[in-house]
């Protein structure tokens, strides 16, 4: 019982967060000093993980996830599939397109493509829209506020104790995905977890298996990639 | 829907090891009615299996690993050690899927038992070698140096889901090959079997427990 009502309280929480005031920093030598937390992709990498699916704080099911990013250009592929090597759903987004080249039920429905490119653009890659405040949030953390060209605000946040996270707010400042950065060690993305605020809200927990920078074949040049064990 | 065609994927890798170690593959088998005949002395088996995907979002094959087990008429366990633990565990008439969570094995809640039960209802006719008489496929045998069992959708369930199952068996007594399902042209799986072991007793609690 005590279970189910903290599930209950946590999402509430979540699904009321609001944009919260940035306060500047205090002297032009604080300002000067404040570099925005930059936890994204800075070449193109392929890297795969492990998705654990959450729905009200409860395990629903494991899937194995595919990205391949390209900071430079923006492209994104992704897949989707089963332990058992099923594709369930497989995508491409390049400048101002969308491919779906594969989209199995439940993986079909209208926008849920559109939305997972959203999503893997949002871990991935620096936002594109502009910077339109820095400094700090009430608890000391600092951040970074980018204005997005459909008028979303994304805060990218760096905490001594939280460590990096990325919070996405609507147009009207509700908050809509947050994505903390778990790092243990080594890889930035060993441990990812992202929440959608969302008709029914939910929680992707992503543990990286193995990530490697992806080369143009034209300079003949190997990749390496890091496996998990 | 996606959790049958997971199952389909499951149950055509279980048919393909079933037919591995049939000893009809002693006997050199050249159609489905020898099979059926034959398949009816596999009690147990198990064995290690690697299974390579492969795609063209990925720059090679992802690897997996885990372990088989099956014992007549209709248990089941198909466990990935890695990447990803899992579990699919088939027992008297029950079927759940398991995955690893927060330091446990916990059950897949969008696994559809129901869906499973469906689709392991139609696995009942490929455990007795009725490879050429389930309407899902198609089922076509060719001898060479290697036998090579092909099946190919028939009906509208599996349309865009899976091209072809591909069956390899040796004409060597006991040798393993393997079971390649595609997908589409640049999406496929392919595994491969290791230490088999045919008819040796296996505890039943690999049917009941996760752990």
């Amino acid at each position: 019982m005590k279970k189910i009502f903290f599930s209950i309280l946590t999402i509430f929480l979540f699904s009321c967060q609001t944009l919260p005031v940035i306060n500047s920093p205090v002297s032009p030598a604080d300002e000067k000093a404040l570099t925005c937390p930059s936890p994204f992709l800075k070449e193109k990498y392929r890297l795969v993980h492990a998705i654990e699916t959450r729905m009200a704080g409860d395990t629903r099911s494991s899937i194995i996830g595919v990205t391949l990013a390209d900071p430079s250009t923006r492209s994104v592929s992704c897949a989707i599939m089963t332990a058992e090597g099923m594709v369930l759903f497989e995508a491409e987004s390049g400048p101002g397109a969308l491919k779906v080249i594969r989209a199995l039920p439940p993986f079909d429905s209208g926008d849920f493509a559109k939305n997972m490119i959203e999503d893997i653009k949002l871990i991935f890659l620096t936002p594109e829209g502009r910077i339109i405040s820095r400094g700090y949030l009430p608890d000391g953390a600092t951040v970074c506020r980018y204005l997005e060209e459909n008028r979303d605000r994304i805060d990218v946040i760096t905490s001594k104790s939280e460590g990096i996270s990325i919070k996405r707010y609507s147009s009207v400042g509700l908050l809509k995905r947050q994505i903390k950065f778990n790092k243990t060690a080594g890889n930035i993305y060993q441990n990812i977890e992202l929440q959608a605020n969302e008709t029914f809200d939910y929680s992707l927990l992503m543990n990286l298996i193995e990530a490697e920078p992806v080369k143009s074949r034209l300079l003949g040049t190997k990749s390496s990639r890091d496996t998990q064990k | 829907m996606n959790t049958r065609c997971n199952l389909y994927i499951f149950i055509c890798i279980v048919a393909g090891v079933l037919l591995f170690f049939s000893p009809l593959i002693y006997a050199g088998a050249n159609d489905f009615e020898q099979l059926r005949k034959e398949s009816a002395n596999i009690k147990t088996i198990q064995a290690d299996f690697v299974q390579k995907k492969s795609m063209k979002i990925l720059s090679r094959p992802l690897i997996s690993e885990g372990r088989f087990f099956y014992a007549a008429p209709d248990s089941f366990r198909w466990e990935y050690f890695k990447p990803l633990r899992s579990i699919v565990i088939a027992h008297k008439n029950n079927t759940k899927r398991f995955i690893y969570s927060g330091g446990k094995m916990v059950e897949d809640k969008m696994g559809g038992a129901q869906a499973m039960k469906i689709v392991l209802g139609e696995v009942a006719g490929w455990m007795s070698g009725k490879f050429d008489q389930n309407p899902a496929f198609a089922a076509t045998i060719k001898e060479g140096t290697k036998t090579l069992i092909t099946l190919t959708p028939a009906g509208k369930s599996m349309a865009g889901m899976i091209e072809k199952i591909e069956i390899t068996l040796s004409k060597k007594a006991g040798t393993v090959q393997s079971v390649k399902i595609t997908e589409s042209a640049n999406n496929f799986t392919q595994i491969n079997f290791d230490n088999v072991e045919i008819n040796k007793a296996i505890n039943p609690s690999v049917f009941q427990d996760v752990e």
